[in-house]
C-alpha cells in the first residue's frame, strides 16, 4: 500500500526514519517513548492495515515485550524501592520493574518502526540516496537484489529436478537431507557463477567502467518536498533543543527521575513537537484520503445536478 | 555524409583458441554495408559465435590471431571502449544473463549512465525507447517479474537507447518460445527498416529471417562457405549438395531435392506458388481433403490420467481441467500447445512433483502416490528438466556420470544395484549418447546440444522405463536434433516409453508416434502425426502448409519430396 | 563408410541397452547393510545407528569416495591448502593496517580524550542517560565499516569484481531462505569464509557486509544491522588474511574447526554484547557475560550448521571459485 509520504523525496523519508528511530533507541524517557510507540502503531496501521499490524504486534512485539519486562527485574537488582524478595534473596525493586517495562516498549517500538521503514524505503530509494556516495557498492546492492529472487526461483527448479532423481531434500534422515540440500545448493552456485561472467561482459559491452559515470534518478525535489523539510526541521529541531535542555533525561537508578514531568511549558512544547513530527506522515495520508473523498463527492454532486461532464 | 560502404570489414581473419591446434576461424573475409540485414548461419561449432565475438573487444576470446577488423575504416582495437560500446550493440542468447539491475527503468538507463550522459538526456532517451518498444506498461516493474520475451526485449531496448550504428545478435531467440521469438524478430526487422541500423544476426529459425535478409552468410569449419541473398544461397547449396541444407527452411529443402528451373522458394508462400507452377507443368490437380485413418496398434496402457484437476493456489484459476490421457507402452508421445498453457504443470503432475486436487494418475494400474520415491524415480520414471544445467554439479563430464550412481568406487548401494560394473554401464551410455571425447571437459564448457545429451545420459543411468522430457530441443540446431532423435530411436527399440513436451512442430511431426494438443487445461486432440497435422490449418508443419492443396497428408518435407519424385 | 559405422553403432547400442535393462538387482554392500548382516536381530541399537550415520557422513562428503584419498583433480585448489606464507597484496596490507592499527588507535584515542573531558561526558549523560554506550558502540561499528567501503570505492573496481561480489552475497542470502526444511541451518558464515579464502580479505569483508545488508533489506531491517554487517565482514576479512598468511590452510578438518570457532567467537562475540548494549540498563561486565551465556545455544546451533556446511561443501565450492578465477582472469 503506497501512502502519501512514500511519494515524497527519498531523502525526506530517510530523515524521518532516522529521526523517529533515533529518538526511540537513544532515549529512555517514558513520555517520548510512549509517543513514539503510539505513533508507530498508528503509522503501521495506515501503511499495512490495522489487521496486519495487530497480527504483527501479537506475534512479534508482544512476546518480546513480555520477556524483556519480566527478565529485567529478575536479573537486575538496582534501585531503592524494594517490593519484595526473590527466592534467592535478591531484592525485587520497583525501579528495575519500571525499567523493564520501558525497555520492552522500546524494543517493540523499534520493531514496528523498522517494519514501517521497510514499507516506505524501497530498495531503489536506498540505492538512489547512496548512489552518489558509494557508486560501485550501490551497484553491487542493486545487482544482488536482482539476483536473490532469481536464485530462489532457480533453487526451486533445481530441487524439483533433484527430487525427480530420487534426491529429495524434504524427506529422509537429517544427514541425507543435508547432503541433498547441499547438492542442490552446489548446483545453484555453479550455475550462478557461470552465468555471472556473461552479465559482467554485458556490462562492459554497454560501457561500464568508463570515467564520468552519472546516476539516473527518477526523483525530483519539488516545492512540496521543501515545505515538508521545513516542517520536519522545525518540529525535530524543537525536540533536539528540548533534549539539550535536559527534558529527555531519565534515570532509573537509584531512584526514578523523569525530567519534564509534571508538565511545564518547555517540556510540553518538546513533547508536542515530537508528537507532531511522528504524526506527520499519518496526517498527510489522512488529509489526502479526505481530499479524494471530497473530490469524488463533488463530481457526483455535479453529475447528479444534471451537468454533463463529458462530451458524448 | 553518404552511406558507408564499409561499415564493418574483416580482412583475412584467422583465429585459434589457446589449447586447440585447429583454427576456429580460417581466412575469413567479410564486408558489411551500412543498413544491411545480414544473417549468419551454420552448423553448431562452425565458428559463427566466435566470429561475432570478435566484433566487440570485451567479448573477444584469448588466443592466437591474425588479420584485421575495421569498423568504419578504423581498426577495432584502436577504438576506445566508450566509442565502441556506444556504436556497436551486442545482444546475447540468454535473456537473464544480460540484465544487471533489478528495475526495468534502471536497466534502460544503465548504458546511458555509463556513457556519462546528463540526467535530462537520459530521461529523454529512456522515454523514447520505452515508447517505441511499448515498454511503458511495465516501466516500474521489477525485472524478475518479466517473462523471457519481455526480458530479451528489454535488453534490446537498453542497447538501442545508446543509439548504436550496428547491432549484433547472437542467437537471440533460442531461449524463447515461438510467439515471443517471432515478436522479437519482428522488432529487430522494424529497427532495421525504420532506423537503418546495420544488423548482423545468427539464427536457427531461418524461416522468419530469410525474407528480411539482404545477405546470408553460411559458415562451415571456420570458413565462409557461401555468401549472397537467400535465393542464391539456396541454389548454391543445392548445387554443392551440402549438409547445411538440413538447416534451411522446409520449402528450400523440398526445392533442393526436385528438378526445377524456377527460383528457389524461401517462404511457405513462395513454396506454394512454386508448387502451383510445378503441378501445372506436370498436370496435377488440387485434391479435396482426404480422410486418412490408420489403425492404431493395440498396446498396453502404461500411464493414465483420469479426470485430473489442478491449480496452484485456492485463489488462482485451474491450470489443469479434467485432463484425460493414456500413454501406451513403448510409444513416443509429443504434447504440443501454446506457451504457458500448463504443459509443464502436467509434466510435474505426472512426475509426482505436484498433486492434483481431483482425479487420479495411475502408473501401471497403481495409483502414483502409492509408489515410494525410490521405486518411482530409480528404475521407472526419468525426468529430463527443461534446463539441462540444473542437473550439473561436478567439474568433469565423467564425474557427473559417476555421481549419478553413487561415485567412482565399484560398490553396490542404493543408487546402483544391478549386476554390471559401473565402468561398463557408463561406457555403454557414453557411446549411446555420443559423449566420447568429452569426458574431461567441464559440463558448462559444452555446447547446447552436448549439454542436452549429458543430461539425458545422467537420466538414463537411472534405468528409466518412462522418459519424461520438457522441451529438449529448445535452441538446438537441426544436426543435434537429428542426433538426438537417433538416440531416442534406439531407446524406443529397447521398449522405453517417451513422453515429450515441445513447441517444435517439425520435430514432433518427423519423429513422434502420437501427438496431442494441450489447450485450456486438457488435451483437445490426439492422434498420429498424419491425422493430427493434416486436420489443422495453422498449427501444423511448414510442409503441410505448403503442399496441403495437392497432398493433404503431407507432414514432413520428405513426404512432399517422395510424392513429387513419384509423379 | 559412415552409414556402415552408424548401423554397427546402432546395433551395439541396442545390444547394450538390452543387457542394461535386463540386468538383475544385486545386494548392496554399504556399511549399513554390512552392519545389518552381522546383526541377526533387525533392530539396530542406538550405537549401531550412530555408527551408521557417522559412516554415511564420512562417505557422503565426496560422492562416495573416501575423504582421505587424494583426488587427482585437486591440483587446482592446491594453493589454498598450502601452509606457505604468501605475500599479502598491497591492498590487503592497507586493509590490515586499517583494521588492526588505525581504527583501534583512533577509537582508543577518542575514548581516552572524551573521558578526560569530564564535562562532555556529563553533558552526554545528561541527554542520553545510560544509552551513551549504545551510541558509542554504534559509532564504533560504523566507523569500522566505512574505511573498507571507501578503499573499495577509491580504486574503481571492474565489472567482473562487482559481479562476483554480488553473486556470492546473493548466494549467501538465497541460502538463508533455501534451507527452510532444516531450520537454523544458515550457510551464510560458511560462504563468507570461503569467499574470503578464494578472493582475499577485502572481498571477504565486502561479501559479508553486503550479505547482511541485502538479507535485511529483503527479510526485514532491524536495529542490529550494522553489527551484523561488521561481524560477518570481519569473519570474511579474517579468513582471507589468515589463508594468505598460511595460517589457515583449506584442509577440510582445519577449516571446519575454524568455521565453528569463528561463528561462536566473532559472530557471537559481536552480536551478544550488541543485544546486551541495546537493551540492558547497566552495561556491566556481568551483563555482557550474561548475554554470552544466554546466547550459547543459538551460537552452538549456528556454529554446527557452519561446520556441517564446510565439511560437505567447502571443497566443491572452492573448486568452482577457482575455476571462475582462472577462466576469467580474476587473479588478484
Amino acid at each position: 500500500m503506497k501512502d502519501t509520504f512514500s511519494t515524497y523525496h527519498p531523502l525526506l523519508n530517510l530523515l524521518y526514519f532516522i529521526g523517529t528511530i533515533g529518538v526511540t533507541v537513544f532515549v529512555t524517557h517514558p513520555v517520548l517513548l510512549g509517543i513514539s510507540f503510539v505513533t508507530a502503531i498508528i503509522y503501521s496501521g495506515v501503511l499495512r492495515g490495522f489487521v496486519k499490524t495487530l497480527k504483527f504486534n501479537l506475534i512479534f512485539a508482544l512476546p518480546t515485550m513480555i520477556i524483556v519486562a519480566l527478565i529485567n527485574p529478575m536479573f537486575n537488582h538496582y534501585g531503592v524501592t524494594t517490593l519484595g524478595y526473590l527466592s534467592n534473596g535478591n531484592p525485587f525493586t520497583l525501579e528495575s520493574c519500571v525499567y523493564g517495562l520501558v525497555m520492552a516498549m522500546m524494543l517493540a517500538c523499534t520493531l514496528i518502526w523498522f517494519a514501517c521503514y521497510t514499507e516506505v524505503m524501497t530498495s531503489d530509494k536506498f540505492i538512489y540516496l547512496f548512489g552518489k556516495v558509494i557508486p560501485s557498492l550501490s551497484l553491487v546492492l542493486s545487482m544482488c537484489l536482482r539476483f536473490v529472487p532469481m536464485f530462489v526461483r532457480q533453487l526451486n527448479v533445481i530441487s524439483d529436478g533433484q527430487k525427480c532423481v530420487g534426491r529429495s531434500a524434504s524427506n529422509g534422515s537429517v544427514i541425507k537431507r543435508a547432503k541433498h540440500g547441499i547438492t542442490i545448493f552446489s548446483i545453484l552456485i555453479t550455475w550462478a557463477l557461470e552465468n555471472a561472467i556473461e552479465t559482467a561482459d554485458s556490462m562492459k559491452c554497454r560501457g561500464y567502467g568508463e570515467k564520468g559515470r552519472t546516476a539516473f534518478s527518477l526523483y525530483y525535489f519539488d516545492r512540496r518536498d521543501l515545505a515538508c523539510l521545513l516542517f520536519m526541521i522545525a518540529t525535530y529541531g524543537m525536540t533536539i533543543w528540548g533534549a539539550v535542555q535536559g527534558y529527555a533525561y531519565s534515570s532509573y537508578n537509584p531512584i526514578i527521575i523523569v525530567e519534564g514531568l509534571p508538565l511545564t511549558l518547555g517540556s510540553f512544547l518538546v513533547f508536542a513537537s515530537y508528537a507532531l513530527f511522528c504524526l506527520m506522515p499519518t496526517m498527510m495520508e489522512l488529509y489526502d484520503r479526505e481530499m479524494w473523498k471530497m473530490r469524488r463527492k463533488n463530481i457526483e454532486k455535479s453529475a447528479a445536478g444534471g451537468f454533463r461532464l463529458w462530451e458524448v | 555524409m553518404g552511406s558507408l560502404d564499409r561499415m564493418l570489414e574483416i580482412r583475412d581473419l584467422c583465429f585459434s583458441y589457446p589449447t586447440e591446434e585447429k583454427r576456429a576461424l580460417n581466412h575469413v573475409n567479410l564486408t558489411v554495408k551500412e543498413g544491411e540485414f545480414i544473417v549468419l548461419c551454420g552448423k553448431s561449432g562452425c565458428g559463427k559465435s566466435t566470429l561475432l565475438s570478435h566484433m566487440k573487444t570485451p567479448l573477444t576470446p584469448h588466443g592466437k590471431r591474425k588479420g584485421e577488423i575495421l569498423f568504419k575504416g578504423k581498426p577495432l582495437h584502436e577504438m576506445s571502449n566508450r566509442e565502441q560500446s556506444q556504436q556497436i550493440g551486442f545482444v546475447l542468447q540468454n535473456p537473464d544473463n544480460q540484465i544487471v539491475t533489478d528495475k526495468v527503468w534502471h536497466e534502460l538507463a544503465f548504458g546511458l549512465e555509463s556513457l556519462g550522459l546528463p540526467n535530462e538526456e537520459i530521461r529523454i532517451r529512456v522515454a523514447e525507447m520505452a515508447s517505441y518498444f511499448g515498454i511503458q506498461g511495465w516501466f516500474y516493474k521489477n525485472v524478475n517479474e518479466l517473462s523471457g520475451g519481455q526480458k530479451q526485449l528489454l535488453n534490446l531496448a537498453s542497447i538501442m537507447a545508446m543509439h548504436p550504428d550496428m547491432l549484433i545478435l547472437d542467437e537471440p531467440t533460442s531461449q524463447l518460445d515461438p510467439i515471443a521469438a517471432s515478436d522479437f524478430l519482428e522488432t529487430v526487422k522494424k529497427i532495421n527498416r525504420d532506423m537503418g541500423t546495420t544488423i548482423i544476426l545468427t539464427e536457427h529459425r531461418l524461416e522468419d529471417v530469410f525474407p528480411a535478409a539482404d545477405k546470408v552468410i553460411v559458415m562451415d569449419k571456420g570458413e565462409i562457405l557461401a555468401e549472397g541473398d537467400p535465393a542464391y544461397i539456396g541454389k548454391t547449396l543445392k548445387e554443392q549438395n551440402h549438409q547445411m541444407f538440413l538447416a534451411m527452411p522446409v520449402p528450400m529443402q523440398i526445392y533442393s531435392k526436385v528438378k526445377s528451373d524456377e527460383d528457389c522458394p524461401i517462404t511457405v508462400r513462395d513454396g506454394r506458388q512454386w508448387l502451383d507452377h510445378l503441378c501445372q507443368e506436370k498436370g496435377i490437380e488440387p485434391v479435396h481433403k482426404a480422410a486418412v485413418m490408420q489403425k492404431k496398434k493395440e498396446k498396453r496402457v502404461l500411464l493414465e490420467c483420469q479426470d485430473v484437476w489442478f491449480r496452484y493456489e485456492k485463489e488462482t484459476p485451474d491450470v489443469v481441467k479434467g485432463l484425460n490421457m493414456k500413454l501406451y507402452e513403448g510409444e513416443f508421445y509429443c504434447l504440443l500447445g501454446g506457451n504457458g498453457t500448463g504443459k509443464t504443470t502436467t509434466l510435474s503432475l505426472i512426475s509426482r512433483l505436484r498433486k492434483p486436487y481431483r482425479g487420479k494418475i495411475l502408473l501401471n494400474g497403481k495409483d502414483i502416490r502409492r509408489y515410494s520415491d525410490k521405486e518411482l524415480f530409480r528404475g521407472y520414471l526419468g525426468v529430463l528438466p527443461q534446463n539441462p544445467t540444473t542437473l550439473f554439479v561436478k567439474k568433469t563430464v565423467e564425474l557427473e556420470l559417476y555421481e549419478m550412481i553413487g561415485g567412482i568406487k565399484e560398490k553396490k548401494n542404493d543408487e546402483f544395484e544391478i549386476d554390471m560394473t559401473k565402468k561398463e554401464v557408463v561406457e555403454g551410455i557414453v557411446k549411446l549418447t555420443h559423449l566420447e571425447g568429452l569426458l574431461h571437459r567441464h559440463p558448462y564448457d559444452l555446447s547446447g546440444g552436448e549439454k542436452q545429451r549429458l543430461a539425458l545420459a545422467k537420466i538414463l543411468l537411472l534405468r528409466p522405463k518412462v522418459l519424461l522430457m520438457d522441451e529438449p530441443t529448445k535452441g538446438l540446431d537441426s544436426y543435434f536434433k537429428e542426433e538426438f532423435a537417433q538416440i531416442l530411436r534406439q531407446l524406443l527399440a529397447q521398449g522405453v516409453t517417451i513422453f515429450m513436451i515441445s513447441h517444435d512442430i517439425e520435430f514432433c511431426a518427423s519423429f513422434g508416434d502420437r501427438c496431442g494438443l494441450f489447450f485450456d487445461g486438457s488435451i483437445v486432440a490426439t492422434g498420429i502425426p498424419v491425422d493430427f497435422f493434416t486436420g489443422n490449418n495453422f498449427y501444423t508443419t511448414a510442409a503441410n502448409r505448403m503442399a496441403r492443396k495437392y497432398l493433404p497428408e503431407a507432414v514432413t518435407g520428405k513426404d512432399v519430396v517422395e510424392w513429387l519424385q513419384k509423379m | 563408410m559412415a552409414s556402415e559405422d552408424v548401423r554397427m553403432n546402432f546395433e551395439d547400442n541396442i545390444d547394450f541397452l538390452n543387457r542394461y535393462y535386463e540386468a538383475s538387482k544385486v545386494e548392496h554392500d554399504s556399511m549399513g547393510s554390512r552392519v545389518a548382516k552381522t546383526l541377526i536381530p533387525s533392530k539396530l541399537t542406538k550405537w549401531q545407528k550412530m555408527k551408521q550415520a557417522a559412516g554415511e557422513l564420512k562417505d557422503e562428503g565426496s560422492g562416495g569416495d573416501s575423504i582421505w584419498e587424494e583426488d587427482m583433480y585437486e591440483v587446482d585448489t592446491a594453493e589454498y591448502q598450502s601452509t606457505q606464507r604468501r605475500k599479502l597484496t598491497a591492498r590487503s596490507k592497507v586493509s590490515l593496517f586499517l583494521l588492526l592499527v588505525l581504527i583501534p588507535v583512533t577509537i582508543i584515542a577518542c575514548v581516552v580524550w572524551v573521558d578526560a573531558q569530564g564535562e562532555f561526558v556529563q553533558w552526554l549523560s545528561g541527554i542520553f542517560g545510560n544509552r551513551k554506550y549504545y551510541i558509542l558502540s554504534l559509532v564504533i561499528v560504523v566507523y569500522s565499516i566505512i574505511p573498507f567501503f571507501m578503499v573499495f570505492e577509491g580504486r574503481k573496481p571492474q565489472a567482473r569484481e562487482l559481479i562476483i561480489l554480488a553473486t556470492l552475497a546473493a548466494i549467501a542470502v538465497a541460502g538463508r531462505g533455501a534451507f527452510f526444511m532444516l531450520p537454523h541451518f544458515k550457510p551464510m558464515v560458511a560462504i563468507v569464509i570461503i569467499s574470503g579464502i578464494a578472493f582475499g580479505g577485502e572481498a571477504g569483508f565486502l561479501v559479508g557486509a553486503v550479505t547482511m545488508l541485502v538479507s535485511n533489506m529483503l527479510f526485514g531491517q532491524g536495529p542490529w544491522t550494522p553489527w551484523q554487517m561488521l561481524a560477518l565482514g570481519l569473519i570474511g576479512f579474517l579468513s582471507g588474511i589468515l589463508n594468505r598468511l598460511g595460517l589457515l590452510p583449506a584442509k577440510r578438518f582445519t577449516l571446519c574447526i575454524y568455521g565453528f570457532l569463528v561463528t561462536v567467537f566473532i559472530y557471537g562475540g559481536i552480536m551478544n554484547p550488541a543485544s546486551c548494549v541495546m537493551s540492558v540498563y547497566e552495561v556491566t561486565w556481568q551483563a555482557i557475560l550474561a548475554s554470552y551465556i544466554s546466547g550459547i545455544p543459538v551460537d552452538l546451533v549456528h556454529a554446527t550448521s557452519t561446520f556441517i556446511f564446510l565439511w560437505l561443501g567447502a571443497k566443491p565450492l572452492l573448486e568452482k571459485l577457482q575455476r571462475v578465477k582462472v577462466k576469467y582472469g580474476l587473479i588478484e
